[in-house]
């Protein structure tokens, strides 16, 4: 069955009770959507158009050492207004500079702008772009096809961070940001994955 | 609003406007969402002859930072006339007393409908330039501000429309351009949420009598109807490229 | 807002969920007002009201100034507000802040949209009119600010008396004729606070408010509205309180009345 999905903006009412689901509110008896974004009726759902990244624990992120704290923390810039934070093991620590690249998961997240991180990975040497926090699920695809594809056929190593950064390093790196690129221009259309494939098949055969 | 009576010109010829309108009809508005690259979000609209750019930036951290709230993000307003945007000669930049209240009182409007409470320690900020005005910029700009909000992707309670209802003579009337502005008995700009209908701005000095209040109430409430309908139209566009509609 | 202030926000919402007030008023009750005209004998014009304890003072000075291209037979208002510091702790020295802007804005508003004073009237002649200065100065703060300032400008205005002319100049030393007031209007605010709306907040009230509107009126007309704070009015409420606010313009327009007299 194909669900019924239309543009809704912050204020359009998207059911007559009081429902919980993300980017929406309750407003008096009704669900009213808070941000621009498409409602699929057949799933209760308002996936957003535009918005920000609201850390939740277990997402993977992509950050840039900003400085080191005391006892072996460091405060990592994740977006404008979210910062994580690198808490070590007194006998086990790595030493980060400024303006290290690196990749975590979130742990826990304090007082909504903090997200204290765990497991982090220096990601060595690349380039880092961004992308909208809210096209990364697009950018990574149903069971991670889309970024695996990309991978695949750029020669690339990538690490997408649900904050936005996106981080690169191989041979193909133009051709995975154009990829990139156009996702993130085209995450709200059908038959992507398909487009990006033969988009990237093309580049090679261009190249060989 | 006091201009001088000496040279009034007339405001009602064979029961229209000057420019053939309805009292009840608006000038012409269009709106295009997404147009500065830099931004959060922005919007550009033009409304009879006024040419508005809206701007939003951040969340970011807010600046300076003891003004940093750490409940919740703060927002910044900054509304503004370009010194070649009226016809009446050059006029001085910057911040004058005019500017200070309409910024203060559009800061509030958008203290109501974005949830401020999502991004602590931050600050929200709101540009608002006037390239060419001729009459209810302060209503234009709120409108405009309200879809770059929206495209900035902050999560706000509602679309916020705004529109100025008045007074010439005996005739209530709705979205003066800049003459009717000058020599109007009565001016009302009003901000109004319409998923409730409830005021967030409310400005008015004239003379209106409590039934010319309520004539300005419904003219204003229909009028929002079609603003409303542009503001979606243009975010709307922004999204529509092939395949969208699914 | 800081936690002094929470805590305040706290016990003003909870008794006026019961409808009790800090000071035990009904939710429309005006505190005690007193206008006292010509309190600055070197100011043409001066009144200080006393609201519960907000006191503010409003003083008129006039300057011989050239006339405007466009108002070439009219002299004018210019209206000033000033939070001083002795006012309360939150004030701070320095160029005006949007909220002294604002409230001096929403008062000029409502006297120059009411015609209180004819411009023309300011007019003396080759090229000369009169300026009229009107500082609002905020000597304590208690709340609504709108009201007391407005009620101050409007009687420091009407009771003063324009200076003569002499060579072309202004002559304090002299005063001669009374200012021609042709209109009173009178200012009420509102508070909105929760569902509750209430009449002339204190300083804890506004501290409290989701919501604020002033209304201007002449008795017979809407003069001058602001709506204030990040709160909302629905068009109803906004109705209820511009006939309430017209009803009570009697009582107000002979408070300010009285003072000149005396």
């Amino acid at each position: 069955m194909v669900s019924m999905r239309k543009i809704v903006v912050p204020g359009t009412v998207v059911s007559d009770h009081r429902l919980s689901m993300d980017n929406t509110y309750v407003d008096g008896t009704r669900t009213v959507s808070a941000v621009v974004g498409l409602f699929d009726d057949s799933r209760n759902e308002v996936i957003p158009l535009e918005g920000f990244w609201k850390p939740r624990s277990g997402d993977i992120v992509v950050g840039v050492v900003e400085a080191a704290g005391r006892n072996g923390t460091y405060k990592v810039v994740l977006t404008e207004f979210v910062n994580g934070l690198i808490i070590q093991d007194k006998y086990d620590r790595e030493h980060y500079m400024p303006g290290d690249i690196i990749e975590a998961k979130v742990r826990d997240i304090e007082h909504k702008v903090l997200a204290v991180l765990e497991e982090p990975r220096r990601l060595e040497g690349g380039t880092l772009m961004n992308v909208k926090a809210v096209k990364v699920p697009r950018l990574i695809g149903k069971a991670n096809t889309m970024i695996k594809q990309i991978m695949d056929l750029t020669k690339c190593s990538m690490v997408v961070g649900r904050n936005g950064l996106v981080w690169m390093k191989g041979q193909g790196v133009a051709e995975a940001t154009e990829a990139v690129l156009r996702i993130e221009h085209e995450a709200h259309t059908s038959g992507l994955t398909e487009r990006i494939k033969s988009m990237l098949e093309k580049g090679e055969n261009r190249n060989t | 609003m006091g201009g001088s009576s000496l040279n009034k010109p007339e405001l009602i010829i064979d029961g229209k406007r000057r420019d053939g309108r309805s009292f009840r009809d608006l000038r012409p508005i269009k709106i295009e969402a997404s147009v500065l690259k830099n931004a959060e979000g922005s919007a550009y609209i033009e409304w009879g002859r006024n040419k508005i750019l809206a701007a939003v930036y951040g969340p970011r951290e807010a600046t300076p930072k003891h003004m940093a709230n750490p409940n919740k993000a703060i927002i910044k307003c900054r509304y503004q006339m370009a010194p070649f945007s009226s016809l009446e000669g050059h006029s001085r930049t910057g911040p004058n007393r005019r500017a200070t209240e309409i910024s203060k009182v559009i800061k509030e409007v958008f203290e109501n409908v974005v949830m401020v409470n999502e991004f602590p320690g931050s600050e929200i900020d709101v540009f608002i330039e006037v390239l060419q005005g001729d009459g209810g910029t302060r209503a234009a700009g709120l409108t405009a501000a309200s879809v770059a909000m929206a495209n900035a992707g902050i999560r706000m309670k509602d679309l916020v429309y705004a529109v100025s209802a008045g007074r010439i003579g005996d005739h209530v009337a709705i979205d003066f351009d800049m003459i009717e502005d000058n020599y109007s008995d009565a001016d009302m700009p009003v901000a109004v949420a319409p998923r409730n209908n409830d005021v967030l701005l409310l400005q008015m000095d004239g003379g209106f009598t409590k039934e010319q209040f309520a004539e300005a109430k419904e003219l204003i409430l229909e009028a929002g109807k079609t603003i409303s309908e542009i503001q979606k139209d243009a975010l709307k566009r922004v999204y529509d490229v092939k395949g969208a509609s699914e | 807002m800081n936690a002094i202030d929470v805590v305040k926000v706290g016990y003003i919402r909870e008794l006026l969920a019961k409808g009790v007030r800090e000071d035990s008023r009904g939710l429309m009750d005006q505190r005690p007002i007193t206008v006292s005209c010509d309190v600055i004998d070197n100011a043409e014009g001066s009144a200080q009201v006393d609201m519960g304890s907000t006191r503010v003072l409003a003083g008129v000075k006039f300057v011989l100034e050239d006339t405007k291209p466009d108002t070439p037979n009219m002299g004018n208002l210019v209206m000033s507000a000033e939070l001083l510091p002795l006012a309360n702790a939150d004030y701070e020295p320095g160029p005006p802040s949007p909220d002294a802007i604002e409230l001096a804005r929403v008062v000029d508003r409502g006297i120059r949209a009411g015609n209180c004073v004819k411009l023309e009237s300011l007019f003396v002649g080759e090229g000369k009119a009169w300026t009229a200065y009107i500082d609002i100065y905020v000597l304590n703060y208690d709340g609504n600010l709108f009201d007391a300032s407005s009620i101050a400008a409007m009687a420091a205005l009407m009771s003063s008396k324009i200076p003569g002319v002499k060579d072309g100049a202004a002559d304090y030393g002299s005063r001669s004729s009374p200012v021609k007031a042709e209109n009173i209007v009178t200012s009420t605010t509102f508070g909105k606070i929760g569902d509750k709306i209430l009449f002339d907040m204190t300083g804890n009230e506004e501290t409290a408010a989701d919501a604020r509107v002033t209304i201007e009126t002449d008795g017979s007309s809407i003069r001058a509205m602001q709506k204030g704070l990040s709160g909302s009015f629905s068009f109803d409420e906004l109705e209820r309180l511009v006939a309430e606010s017209m009803s009570r313009h009697e009582g107000l327009k002979k408070l300010i009345e009285d003072s000149i007299r005396k």
